[in-house]
C-alpha cells in the first residue's frame, strides 16, 4: 500500500486544510498518513510518549503529547483555527468529549468522531444535529459487518461495495486459471452483457493498477473490479467458474461486537448462524442475544469442533475474533476442511498482505475503512453513497445529477471530464442502463463514476460545478 | 424469624375474616334465617383476633423469608378453621366435613361434602362461595391491599401466596399492586354479576356463581351445578368469565391501561389458549355422532374444559358419560392449570412452556455438546435456578398426587376414583371422575382421605414449596 508521498502540498484545486488528530492509534495514525499524503497539515495528539516518537519518525506531522481531553493540549494542537477535527484515541467517551468540545466551544466546522458502541453514536448523533457545522461518527465495527453482509452474497468477491440502492455492486474477483473471462478483450464485453451492465473498472496487476480501456484484455492472475447489476451475478460468477456453494449455514468464529452483529443480521434473513467462541461468559451473552442462531463454546481453530459444527458443509465461515492472528489461521482451517468461502477480520497490514496468496476469500479490516471514510468525509462532506476505494488506488463515487449542471449539457464523449474517467451505470427512472459516449446525463440520474485516485480531485471539481 | 410480628399479622388476618362474616350474617337478617352461627363465629373471631393483635404490638416489624413461609401456612390453616365454625356451630356439618368444605372453599377448588344444597341455609350457602371469592385473590394480598402494617416484609407474603413461579408486581409498590389486583377482581366480579343478572339468574344465585367463577372456585347453590338452570346464555357467560379469572391478572392491568399489542404477544396467553382450543376440538370431535348439534356441542365442550383447565370445576352435563379420551383430555387439564397470577390452580401453563423449552434445549444440546443454549422466555434468559424449581415442582407435583391417590386406593377405591380425586384435590379443580364425579359428591368418603384431600387442596393453593418447606429440618434449624 502507499501511493508516494507528495512532499509539494495538495494537488491543484483542493484547499489544503489544517486537521488536528486526537489519539495516535491505528486508527489515527493511518488517517494522519493518509491526510498528510493528501496534503493536508496534521496534528496529533497523543498520550503515549513512544507512541508519538514513532509516528514523528514516519509521519510529516506535527505532534502533541497529552490526554485527548484536555482542553490544554487540544488548544496546544490548534483546534481553535482547525478545519477538521478527529476524535479517534481508543475510548468512545473520550471521543465523545473531545468531538463535541470541538464542535461546540471551539466551533470547528467538521468534526468526526470514531465511535463503537450504537447507542453513544445515536446520542453523538442526537448532540452534533443541534450543533453549526458537519458532523458525523463513524463506527468501524459498524462499518465492517455491513462490509461482511455485503461480501457474504457475492461468493469469490474479495471486495464488494454496494451503490445506487444495492442495484449497481462494484465487487473485485480474482481471476482464475479456467475462468471463462482470461483473455477477454474488454472491447467485448459488451457483447457478453449486451443490455445489462456490467463493466470492468479497475484491474490489478501484480503490485500495478489499471484503469482499463477497450483495448485492455483480463488475464489469468489479475483481480477484476467490475461494475455489476445485481441481477446478473449468477451469469458473472459462471464466466468466473466460480464453485455452486451448496451449503446454507454460516459460521462466525468469536462473539465479538462484530461477530455478533454479523450473525444478528444474518439470522434475521433467515440464514442458520453458528457462532463459535471461546470464551464462556462471551457465549451466554450473545446466546441471550442472539434468536435462532447456535453458540458454540470452543476455540476457532479446533479442528474437531469446527468439523463437528459443520464446516465441512458451510456456506461460509467468518473469522471475527478479536486476536486477528486468530482469524488467519481459523479462516485457513476452515477452507481446509472445505468450508465454500471464509473471511477474516485482519487490521495488520503485514498480515493482509499475505493473506489473498492463502486463499482466504476476503479479509476485512475495520482500520482501512474506517480510515476511508475518513478521508471521504474530508474530502466530500457527507456523500449519498459511501464511495469505494479499490485499496485507496481507485474511487468509485455515486452523484446526482442536478438541473443545470455542466455534465448534462453535451454527451459524454464531448464533456471533457478528466482523463480516465468511466461511468458504468445510470440509474435512471428507476432502471438501471450502461451509457456510452454518444448518451447524455439528465437532470435526476443517479450516476456512478470510477477514477483513479490521483485524478479524484479534478472530478470533484468537475461534480462540485 | 419474628414470632411476635407474625402472630400480630395473623391476628389481623382473624379480625379481617370476621369482618367477612358480616356478609352472610347481614343475608341471614334480611331473610329471617338462623344468624347464631355467624353471629357466634364472627364475635369470637373478631374478638380472639384483636385481643391477640393488641397483646403483640411490636415496633419490630421485620419479616425475613421464613416469616413469610410462616404467616402464609399459618393463616391458610387458621381461615380455613374459622370458615368451618358456621358450618360446625349450626350443627349443619360434622368437623371433617365442616374443615374439608371450607378448605374447599378457601382454597378455590369446590369439592363439596354437601349432598343437597337444598337443605341449607341461603345465607350459608352465600358463605361457601364467599370463602371461595376471599382464597381466590388471596387472603394475605387483601390484607396487604387494606393494612399498611406490613411494609417492605410484605413481598416475602406476597412471594409465597401468589399463584405461578414468578410473583409479578405491575406498580412499583406492593401496596398499589395488591389494590390494582383486588381492583382487577372487584372490577370482574361486578361484570360477571349483572351479565348473569341479564341472562336471567337471580340476584342470589349470581352472586354466588359469580364468586365462584372469578375465583375459579365452583361450589354451586345447585345440586346439577351450572347445568341444572339449562340456559345456554348462562353456560358461555360464565365460560367467558372463568376463562378471564384463568388469566394472568397482570395482563387485565395491561388491557385495561391499553397495552393490548404485549398482551397478545404474551407467550404464557398464547400456549394457553392453544391448549384451550385444542382440547375443545378434540372434545368436540370423540363426542360426535348422530344428533349432534354444532352449538350444544361445542358449548358442552368449551364450558367443561374451560371450567377444568381454569379449575373451576363448574359442570353441565355428566362428562363420566363420555368417550374416554374425551375423559382422558379432562384429566389431563386438571394437571395443566390456569396461568399463573391468575386465581386458577393446577401446575400451571407458564411451568409447562418453561418445561417444555428446557427439554427442548436438552435435547438440542445433546446433539451439539459444546452449544451454548439458553431457555429464553420473552427474549430474556431463564436462569438455571428458576428452571430447576420449575422440574423441582413438577416432581414434587407428581409426588403428592401419586401419595394422595395412594391415601385414596387405600381406603378400597378403584384407580379412577383414586387418581382422579388426588388431582383435582391438588389442581383445585372440583369435581373428579369416578366416585367422585361430575355429579357426585364427596360426602361418602372416609375422614381420613377427606383431611388427605383437604392436605392436598392446600399443598395445591400454595403451590407446594410454601407449605414444604414448612416441613424441612433445615427451615427450623437456627
Amino acid at each position: 500500500v502507499g501511493v508516494p508521498c507528495d512532499l509539494a502540498g495538495a494537488p491543484e484545486g483542493v484547499k489544503a486544510m489544517d486537521a488536528v488528530v486526537v489519539g495516535g492509534g491505528l486508527v489515527g495514525s493511518t488517517l494522519a498518513e493518509r491526510l498528510s499524503q493528501d496534503g493536508h497539515s496534521v496534528t496529533v495528539v497523543e498520550q503515549s510518549a513512544s507512541q508519538l516518537r514513532s509516528l514523528s519518525d514516519h509521519l510529516d506531522v506535527a505532534t502533541v503529547h497529552g490526554s485527548g481531553s484536555s482542553v490544554d493540549s487540544l488548544r496546544r494542537a490548534g483546534i481553535e483555527s482547525c478545519d477538521v477535527l478527529f476524535a479517534c484515541t481508543s475510548s468512545d467517551e473520550v471521543n465523545m468529549v473531545v468531538a463535541l468540545m470541538g464542535a461546540a466551544i471551539f466551533k470547528v466546522p467538521r468534526v468526526v468522531a470514531r465511535l463503537r458502541a450504537p447507542e453513544t453514536e445515536a446520542s453523538f448523533q442526537v448532540i452534533a444535529d443541534k450543533l453549526p457545522g458537519e458532523h458525523v461518527s463513524l463506527n468501524p465495527e459498524l462499518a465492517a459487518v455491513e462490509k461482511i453482509l455485503s461480501l457474504l452474497p457475492v461468493p469469490g468477491a474479495v471486495d464488494v461495495s454496494p451503490f445506487l440502492d444495492g442495484r449497481l455492486l462494484i465487487a473485485g474477483f480474482p481471476i482464475r486459471l479456467g475462468s471463462d473471462f482470461g483473455g477477454l478483450l474488454l472491447s467485448h464485453m459488451r457483447l457478453l452483457f449486451a443490455e445489462t451492465p456490467v463493466m470492468v473498472v479497475a484491474i490489478r496487476r501484480g503490485s500495478v493498477w489499471i484503469v482499463p480501456h477497450g483495448d485492455d484484455e483480463i488475464r489469468v492472475g489479475d483481480l477484476v473490479y467490475f461494475a455489476l447489476d445485481r441481477a446478473e451475478m449468477t451469469n458473472v460468477l459462471a464466466l468466473l467458474g466460480a464453485r455452486p456453494t451448496t451449503g446454507r449455514r454460516v459460521l462466525v468464529a468469536g462473539a465479538t461486537r462484530i461477530g455478533v452483529a454479523v450473525a444478528q443480521r444474518l439470522e434475521s434473513k433467515g440464514t442458520a448462524v453458528t457462532l463459535v467462541e471461546a470464551d464462556e461468559a462471551a457465549c451466554r451473552e450473545a446466546a441471550a442475544t442472539l434468536q435462532r442462531a447456535m453458540v458454540v463454546q470452543g476455540s476457532p481453530t479446533d479442528r474437531a469442533l469446527l468439523e463437528e459444527e459443520g464446516t465441512p458443509h458451510a456456506a461460509a465461515f467468518i473469522a471475527c475474533t478479536d486476536d486477528h492472528q486468530v482469524n488467519v489461521v481459523a479462516s485457513l482451517l476452515a477452507r481446509r476442511l472445505g468450508a465454500a468461502h471464509t473471511f477474516a477480520l485482519v487490521d495488520d497490514p503485514a498480515l493482509s498482505g499475505l493473506v489473498g496468496e492463502l486463499g482466504i476469500d476476503a479479509v476485512i479490516s475495520p482500520r482501512l475503512l474506517t480510515v476511508g471514510l475518513a478521508a471521504q468525509f474530508v474530502r466530500r462532506g457527507r456523500v449519498r453513497a459511501a464511495a469505494a476505494l479499490l485499496e485507496d488506488h481507485v474511487e468509485v463515487v455515486e452523484a446526482e445529477i442536478t438541473a443545470g449542471s455542466r455534465l448534462t449539457q453535451s454527451t459524454l464523449r464531448d464533456l471533457a471530464l478528466p482523463r480516465g474517467v468511466l461511468v458504468p451505470a445510470i440509474l435512471r427512472d428507476g432502471g438501471l442502463l450502461v451509457p456510452r459516449g454518444d448518451d447524455r446525463l439528465q437532470a435526476g440520474d443517479r450516476a456512478v463514476l470510477a477514477i483513479t485516485a490521483e485524478r479524484a480531485v479534478e472530478l470533484d471539481a468537475v461534480l462540485a460545478e | 424469624v419474628n414470632p411476635r410480628f407474625d402472630l400480630h399479622v395473623l391476628a389481623w388476618l382473624l379480625v379481617i375474616v370476621g369482618a367477612f362474616l358480616a356478609v352472610p350474617l347481614l343475608v341471614a337478617l334480611l331473610l329471617g334465617e338462623s344468624t347464631g352461627p355467624f353471629l357466634v363465629t364472627g364475635a369470637a373471631t373478631i374478638g380472639v383476633g384483636l385481643g391477640i393483635a393488641r397483646a403483640t404490638r411490636t415496633d419490630d416489624r421485620r419479616l425475613r423469608p421464613r416469616d413469610g413461609f410462616v404467616v402464609v401456612g399459618a393463616a391458610w390453616l387458621v381461615t380455613s378453621i374459622v370458615g368451618a365454625l358456621p358450618y360446625l356451630v349450626g350443627g349443619t356439618l360434622g368437623p371433617v366435613d365442616a374443615l374439608f368444605e371450607a378448605v374447599s372453599g378457601f382454597t378455590t377448588t369446590g369439592s363439596t361434602v354437601v349432598e343437597d344444597t337444598a337443605g341449607l341455609d341461603r345465607s350459608l350457602l352465600l358463605w361457601r362461595a364467599l370463602t371461595h371469592w376471599i382464597g381466590g385473590m388471596g387472603i394475605i394480598l387483601f390484607t396487604i391491599a387494606i393494612l399498611p402494617l406490613l411494609g417492605i416484609g410484605g413481598m416475602q407474603l406476597f412471594r409465597a401466596e401468589v399463584p405461578g413461579p414468578v410473583a409479578d408486581k405491575v406498580r412499583p409498590r406492593l401496596v398499589e399492586t395488591a389494590r390494582i389486583l383486588w381492583a382487577i377482581y372487584v372490577g370482574l366480579t361486578a361484570a360477571e354479576v349483572v351479565a348473569l343478572s341479564l341472562c336471567g339468574m337471580s340476584l342470589f344465585d349470581s352472586v354466588c356463581h359469580t364468586f365462584a367463577t372469578v375465583a375459579t372456585g365452583g361450589f354451586s347453590t345447585r345440586n346439577g351445578s351450572v347445568g341444572d338452570f339449562d340456559s345456554a346464555a348462562i353456560e358461555w357467560v360464565v365460560t367467558a368469565f372463568m376463562l378471564f379469572a384463568g388469566m394472568n391478572f397482570v395482563l387485565h392491568f395491561r388491557l385495561f391501561t391499553g397495552r393490548v399489542r404485549e398482551v397478545l404477544c404474551d407467550v404464557e396467553l398464547r400456549y394457553f389458549a392453544a391448549v384451550v382450543v385444542v382440547a375443545t376440538v378434540i372434545v368436540t370431535l370423540t363426542r360426535w355422532g348422530p344428533g349432534s348439534t354444532v352449538e350444544a356441542d361445542l358449548r358442552s365442550a368449551a364450558f367443561h374444559v374451560v371450567s377444568i383447565v381454569t379449575t373451576t370445576g363448574f359442570v353441565a352435563d355428566d362428562f363420566e358419560l363420555w368417550p374416554a379420551l374425551a375423559q382422558l383430555v379432562l384429566l389431563a387439564l386438571m394437571v395443566l392449570g390456569g396461568m399463573s397470577g391468575s386465581t386458577g390452580g393446577g401446575v400451571k401453563s407458564l411451568r409447562i412452556v418453561l418445561a417444555v423449552r428446557s427439554l427442548r434445549a436438552t435435547l438440542h444440546r445433546l446433539l451439539h455438546p459444546h452449544a451454548v443454549i439458553p431457555v429464553k422466555y420473552g427474549g430474556a434468559v431463564v436462569t438455571e435456578g428458576l428452571l430447576a424449581e420449575v422440574w423441582g415442582f413438577l416432581l414434587a407435583y407428581a409426588a403428592a398426587a401419586a401419595v394422595g391417590s395412594a391415601v385414596v386406593a387405600a381406603h378400597g377405591y378403584d384407580l379412577l376414583t383414586a387418581t382422579s380425586a388426588a388431582l383435582t384435590a391438588l389442581g383445585n379443580v372440583g369435581p373428579g371422575i369416578g366416585e367422585v364425579g361430575a355429579y357426585d359428591n364427596f360426602a361418602h368418603l372416609p375422614s381420613l382421605v377427606k383431611l388427605t384431600l383437604s392436605g392436598l387442596m392446600l399443598l395445591g393453593r400454595l403451590e407446594i414449596f410454601t407449605l414444604l418447606v414448612l416441613f424441612s429440618r433445615r427451615f427450623w434449624q437456627r
